[in-house]
């Protein structure tokens, strides 16, 4: 396909590639436009441009295996492992990358897309394989994706367990963006977890009294108080650990928990007075949050040691009762959860037009189990497995098109047969009475009359038939043996007939040329539908040749093809199965450890109002 | 209080959370390897789809492409040929837009003697100045043995601050 007749239309393809890769920043316009050369490749971009990633593949795997995209080998490549990545694909996308992006691909590009693959696979969970991706990662990455790279790999050594690593990479940040921040609370996190909770509180206590400018930044402050408080409360120091607690907002994601804590670290100093405050703050919030159940129990512990006996009992016995119903509630959600249905609710607002990797629930369908479960949109396993999900789910309803299609193709070549079946005598036939060779042997024939013609001037030879008859009419005459009598009546009509005879030659000879052209001219003509009828007569013979074995040929395709479809169908239910089962795993062991949690404090407070009974048993029988 | 078993509890869940995680990559990678067996059936079957409906032999394609859309933006297109209607497609906003970027789009595909053929193009959006336009272009092309591509291409006449309809033959 030549350029110059090329769609002249401008594109970057790297440019798009790269916005591809999660990242607008990352487009880089001063690289060279590329003209799309090949209309199959264009038809790629249009699918692509519009994140329709499925389609997208199918027709470029489909261009290349037809060797239709001769003109852009490396940009389709490239494509093609973008898409992948953004389909999800991502070990496929790997593979691509891992052989082109090391030669043919500017060093910036070449970064940005580790640390993007780096950050999917992180996702994915797998952290050795985003490690190794940063370790691909070499100068050219811009310094905000740099910083994120650096905290990534942070916080893949944390996940790994390896504080001490994970400190010593952040341990050199300057600065006081938000990256730097974030660095302090994960190395502070991971003090803590070392058991080096001096070292953490210095860190956390300084990030806990900054001043925000952003939502982002005071969420991080509340979160690293909570972390702050709580480490030093477990570490015996409760008068330190609520000055911390105080800081954070009394209405935002840890509130709940500040307000528990607050009225542990005066329970710990045995001001039980002043813990009941923050404590009955959470009474009137949602019995969801485990700071809140805990609460439950915490205000009558409290009480009773304030020896409000008979308050503490009452609120035992509403915890007691609360819990119960809570947890008759999550079994009920627990049984839903089982019986099947409940994910595909998640795909039910989802037309399903397409599958990527950024699609992301941002809300839960509405139901009683909504609330149970609203914490777990946050988790990387269950969004991945979500996504896992509704792209099985995809596939699964892409193949069974695909099934209906197949079956209508095999209609489709048996009518083909047999309209090929009954046309064919009728075709064989007309064939045979056309005895083409007769009539090329013919026109030869016609060609040398007419050259012959031509050499010897034979005008009469081209005369029309009147001419020809008026010409013998003429001849006749002149022969007749009454014209040879020496008479002069004889002698005029002789003169009539030579005079006729001079004007029809006359005519004759001037018409010659022009009819001989003619002639020549349709013989031509002919000899043109000639060749054009050897040439279709070819074709017919070779169709009648072929049809039969390309008839044979899409058979077996078809044939082939619809034990596939059936096979890789029964796969994709499979696994469509076995992610049902487990996301129902992460979902049903979320709500059993909420309902592990409410047994054991149920428990307590069966104990703690026995020992109360008690207590009010032997004070009884003493007074008595 | 709990404080005491935090550290506890925190080492179970990052045990839990690992198990988790194996358990997920486990699957994830037989996802992989199923959408990889997907894909390759897809592409097996789009070619078989298209070489039984349009054998190479009596194939044609129409490609619509935009180069610049500064002064017409699409909203449909109308194919005729030898007279006959064909095509009527309808852009979605996002369609438009993709063929903006560079993006071709097959707009009909059809079955064809060989010997010669009326193409007939109608182009419907918005104009300059956002009015609404409504043109045509035409072509007579010669089919051949073999597919045939033909390209309707919208391009900016700059000069004359108008769009330009243009229908050319990928050799």
């Amino acid at each position: 396909m030549s350029s110059d007749r090329s769609l002249a239309r401008r594109l970057c393809l790297l440019l798009a590639l790269t916005a591809l890769t999660l990242s607008a920043q990352a487009a880089d316009a001063d690289r060279d436009p590329i003209v799309v050369q090949d209309p199959h490749y264009g038809e790629v971009l249009f699918y692509f441009y519009q994140e329709d990633y499925f389609p997208a593949i199918v027709r470029l795997l489909a261009a290349k295996q037809q060797q239709q995209l001769d003109n852009h080998p490396d940009e389709a490549e490239l494509l093609l492992g973008g898409m992948y990545l953004s389909y999800g694909h991502h070990l496929e996308a790997a593979e691509i990358f891992e052989r082109l992006l090391a030669d043919n691909v500017a060093p910036d590009i070449r970064d940005r897309t580790w640390f993007f693959l780096a950050k999917i696979w992180y996702q994915r969970g797998y952290l050795d394989k985003s490690q190794e991706a940063l370790g691909k990662i070499k100068r050219e990455l811009p310094r905000n994706l740099q910083r994120e790279a650096l905290m990534l790999e942070a916080q893949i050594l944390i996940d790994e367990g390896n504080y001490d690593a994970a400190i010593a990479r952040l341990q050199n940040w300057k600065g006081k963006t938000e990256w730097a921040s974030y660095a302090k609370f994960n190395i502070g996190v991971a003090l803590v977890r070392l058991g080096r909770v001096d070292e953490a509180a210095r860190l956390l206590d300084d990030l806990g009294d900054l001043d925000p400018f952003n939502e982002e930044l005071t969420s991080l402050r509340d979160k690293a108080n909570l972390a702050l408080g709580y480490a030093l409360l477990q570490d015996g120091q409760p008068r330190a650990a609520k000055a911390p607690l105080q800081r954070i907002r009394l209405e935002g994601p840890f509130s709940n928990k500040a307000l528990l804590g607050v009225g542990w670290a005066d329970a710990e100093t045995e001001d039980y007075e002043r813990a009941l405050a923050p404590w009955m703050e959470l009474q009137g919030r949602d019995l969801l949050d485990s700071a809140v159940q805990e609460s439950m129990l915490a205000i009558p512990y409290a009480m009773a040691k304030l020896d409000s006996i008979s308050q503490a009992a009452d609120h035992y016995l509403n915890a007691i009762e609360a819990f119960h119903e809570e947890t008759n509630r999550l079994d009920r959600t627990i049984q839903h959860i089982e019986s099947g249905r409940f994910f595909d609710n998640f795909l039910d607002d989802d037309p399903l037009d397409s599958t990527g990797w950024y699609w992301r629930l941002e809300e839960l369908p509405e139901g009683p189990e909504a609330r149970y479960l609203f914490h777990l949109l946050a988790t990387h396993a269950f969004q991945e497995g979500l996504k896992n999900y509704r792209d099985l789910s995809y596939l699964y309803r892409n193949l069974d098109n695909w099934q209906r299609n197949v079956d209508v193709y095999n209609n489709m070549l048996d009518t083909r047969k047999e309209a090929y079946a009954t046309r064919l005598p009728r075709v064989e036939d007309a064939l045979a009475r056309a005895d083409l060779d007769d009539m090329v042997s013919r026109k030869l024939e016609f060609d040398s009359t007419l050259n012959n013609i031509e050499e010897s001037n034979d005008w009469l030879a081209l005369a029309n038939r009147t001419e020809f008859d008026m010409w013998g009419e003429i001849t006749g005459l002149e022969n007749a043996p009454a014209l040879r009598a020496d008479i002069p009546e004889a002698e005029e009509v002789r003169d009539k007939i030579r005079l006729l005879k001079g004007v029809l030659q006359w005519e004759l000879e001037r018409d010659f040329k022009d009819r001989l052209w003619r002639i020549r001219r349709n013989l031509h003509q002919t000899g043109e539908a000639l060749v054009e009828t050897q040439r279709s007569r070819r074709q017919i013979d070779e169709s009648m040749r072929t049809e039969p074995l390309r008839f044979e040929e899409i058979s077996g395709r078809v044939y082939d093809l619809a034990p596939r479809i059936e096979g890789t169908k029964m796969k994709v239910e499979d696994a469509l199965s076995k992610q049902r089962v487990f996301l129902q795993s992460i979902a049903v062991g979320e709500l059993q450890a909420q309902k592990q949690r409410l047994d054991i404090y149920t428990v307590q407070a069966r104990f703690a109002l026995a020992a109360i009974y008690d207590i009010a048993a032997t004070v009884g029988h003493a007074s008595e | 209080m709990d404080a005491d078993s935090a550290m506890a509890k925190a080492m179970s869940a990052e045990a839990a959370e690992s198990e988790s995680r194996e358990q997920f990559r486990s699957l994830d990678k037989d996802v992989q390897t199923l959408k990889k067996e997907v894909l390759d059936l897809n592409r097996d079957l789009f070619l078989l789809e298209e070489e039984l409906l349009f054998p190479a032999n009596s194939q044609v394609a129409f490609f619509i492409s935009m180069d610049v859309g500064e002064y017409f933006e699409l909203d449909s297109v109308n194919i005729k040929i030898d007279g006959k209607e064909v095509a009527n497609y309808l852009y979605t906003l996002r369609e438009a837009d993709a063929l903006v970027r560079g993006g071709v789009h097959r707009v009909h595909m059809a079955n064809l003697k060989t010997g010669d053929h009326e193409l007939i193009a109608i182009f419907t959006g918005k104009g300059p100045h956002v009015r609404d336009y409504r043109r045509g272009a035409t072509m007579t092309f010669d089919k051949g043995i073999g597919a045939k591509y033909l390209e309707l291409e919208i391009t900016d006449r700059v000069r004359k601050q108008q769009p330009e309809f243009v229908i050319k033959e990928w050799e």
